[in-house]
């Protein structure tokens, strides 16, 4: 949108809002917040709070100067960078196993995902919903279930044929893969419906290939909804427990199992280090999105 | 011109589909067999596994207690996260993309960070226990670990984030000149929110809802860590039926049935919704 059409548009709802000042006789029409715009504020900042105090009190109680088993408390009483040089090699190794996998998985969804976004908009298919609600079935089986249906699976494909994927870095992937597609698919599919197709005949018209046009007209068009549901499926497979913790085996997990076992066994406090690295490494990859498309450009194009 | 898009589709088609159904068949004709102990399981199908479930109120109890801290996790992301997802899709400074930014974080972090923050938050001796005591509002420690409440508080944190960023997508659809119109024929604040935004933004909130509550039907980590081994939900105890039992056929039951219920669950509230619609008890 051009920033001369938005200030015209401002300037005509300003107005307007000035003609029903006029006609109500009261106070101006504060805009859609039913408390008030104060009351508003407050509530979100209320919500903020409540969303990130758990990764502030995390980062600062990564400071944590004591022992092991002295309680970890925030803030911490004597501030020590001590357990940032004490982060084991293993959740390290946890740490880059997880950003290549999810890094692989947004990759896949891709692949996989935008050819079927295409299809599912422009082909001439019958039964266009049941296509696109498979498409989206994997959203709507539970994250366990299709955990422990993919290890089952395995066991089953490995009884049958001898290979056997439970705890390999392919069983993994396919299974992250399974539910980091449908996001792509939904993003893709919804800059899609609103893809203008005579941009696409012009470049026919005017000598492009199907190639050219699809590589210059329609995927610059769709870029956004494609880093859309990439940033989602990389999201989903980074952060993912209930999968995972069914397709890893020991010596060769993610880095939220790692510390899910960490959690559920002899609670170190290093785990707040790293974990507080993961954070700040968050942050950077946001920064990075951030400088490349443009956050609300990204998120505009929604997830359906 | 003429691509054929179809054709297109095909190969992503087969793959997603194939994947489905096979890993889908697998669990679920397990699910018919009895466990002979060790994961070794019996030759012949009965419904052995679903008689046990649908008879044992323990595993009854623990339906229900899913269900429940589901959908009061998907309810009260919905309440807190609407707010702010209008607040930042409405808004016109910079501050909307600082305010985006602390939810796509947020939405990264992995649960079990947060999970992390919430036990050290809620602690006899963390913040929130020194503040309550302090004032006087309670003798012993509150706390959220191995309780109810702090199940559905750890699926809200995470959920909230996934849902800030799904309601927002839904608000932007929504022109802001509707708002405008209803105001200027001299709707209050709130006629406006019930008769214009809400029956607008219906469909997207409850496609948006129902992932929530599906995000939390499937979530094992929350109540793993927060229901500390005394609250049970489904997921929990699938795992635990895998891991700790080997008991793969009563495991592919109980997820069987998690998943019919999800699936139940969102047909349902989608036929609902749309009888509603259609009554115009929604849209008047």
């Amino acid at each position: 949108m051009s920033s001369s059409a938005q200030l015209s548009r401002d300037a005509s709802s300003d107005s307007l809002s000035r003609i029903a000042q006029r006609r109500r006789k009261g106070p101006p029409p504060k805009r859609g917040y039913p408390w008030g715009k104060l009351g508003h504020y407050i509530y979100c900042a209320l919500s903020y709070i409540f969303l990130l105090s758990p990764m502030i009190v995390v980062i600062g109680a990564s400071f944590h100067g004591g022992e092991y088993y002295t309680a970890i408390k925030f803030p911490p009483d004597d501030p020590s960078l001590q357990w940032y040089t004490k982060i084991p090699t293993a959740q390290f190794k946890a740490l880059a196993l997880s950003f290549g996998l999810a890094t692989l998985a947004a990759l896949g969804a891709c692949i996989i995902g935008i050819p079927a976004a295409l299809g599912i908009v422009r082909g001439k298919l019958p039964g266009r919903s049941v296509i696109s609600s498979v498409f989206r079935a994997p959203l709507q089986i539970p994250a366990i279930v299709t955990g422990i249906a993919f290890l089952q699976l395995y066991y089953l494909f490995g009884d049958a044929t001898g290979l056997y994927f439970q705890g390999t870095f392919i069983g993994l992937y396919i299974g992250h893969l399974f539910v980091a597609t449908p996001y792509v698919v939904g993003t893709v599919t919804a800059i899609l419906q609103r893809f203008d197709v005579r941009l696409e005949e012009a470049a026919f018209s005017l000598g492009a290939n199907r190639w050219r046009t699809f590589r210059r007209v329609t995927l610059p068009v769709i870029m956004p909804g494609v880093y859309a549901g990439a940033l989602y499926s990389f999201m989903v497979s980074f952060a993912d427990v209930p999968i995972s913790i069914f397709l890893t085996a020991p010596g060769f997990v993610t880095y939220p199992v790692e510390l899910f076992y960490g959690m559920e066994n002899d609670f170190d406090p290093s785990i707040l280090a790293s974990s507080s690295l993961v954070i700040f490494f968050c942050l950077l990859v946001l920064l990075g999105m951030q400088k490349l498309v443009g956050l609300d450009n990204l998120l505009r194009s929604g997830s359906r | 011109m003429k691509t054929r898009w179809e054709y297109v589709l095909l190969p992503s088609f087969l793959i997603v589909g194939l994947l489905i159904v096979a890993s889908q068949y697998v669990f679920l004709k397990g699910s018919f067999f009895k466990d002979l102990g060790l994961g070794r399981i019996s030759d012949t199908a009965s419904m052995v596994n679903y008689l046990r479930f649908f008879t044992d109120s323990f595993y009854l109890h623990t339906l229900w207690i899913t269900v429940k801290t589901s959908g009061l996790a998907a309810l009260f992301t919905l309440t807190l996260g609407f707010p702010v997802a209008y607040l930042i899709a409405r808004m016109q400074s910079k501050w909307s993309m600082i305010l985006l930014a602390g939810i796509v974080v947020a939405t990264f972090v992995t649960i079990v960070i947060k999970v992390f923050g919430l036990i050290i938050i809620f602690s006899a001796d963390g913040l929130v226990n020194q503040a309550l005591m302090g004032l006087g509002i309670v003798d012993t420690p509150y706390t959220i670990i191995g309780n109810q409440t702090g199940v559905v508080v750890g699926l809200m944190h995470f959920t909230l984030g996934f849902g800030v960023l799904l309601l927002y997508s839904v608000i932007q659809t929504i022109p802001r000149s509707l708002e405008d119109a209803a105001q200027i024929h001299g709707a209050s604040r709130w006629r406006m929110h019930l008769r214009v935004l809400f029956p607008l933004s219906l469909p997207g909130v409850t496609v948006g809802v129902l992932m929530i509550f599906n995000m939390c039907m499937g979530a094992f980590t929350s109540a793993a860590l927060l229901g500390g081994g005394r609250v049970f939900t489904l997921p929990v105890l699938i795992q635990r039926t895998v891991m700790m039992e080997i008991k793969y056929s009563m495991a592919g039951t109980l997820a069987a049935v998690l998943l019919v219920t999800v699936l139940l669950i969102n047909l349902l509230s989608i036929y609902l919704i749309r009888r509603l619609r259609s009554a115009r008890l929604v849209i008047a």
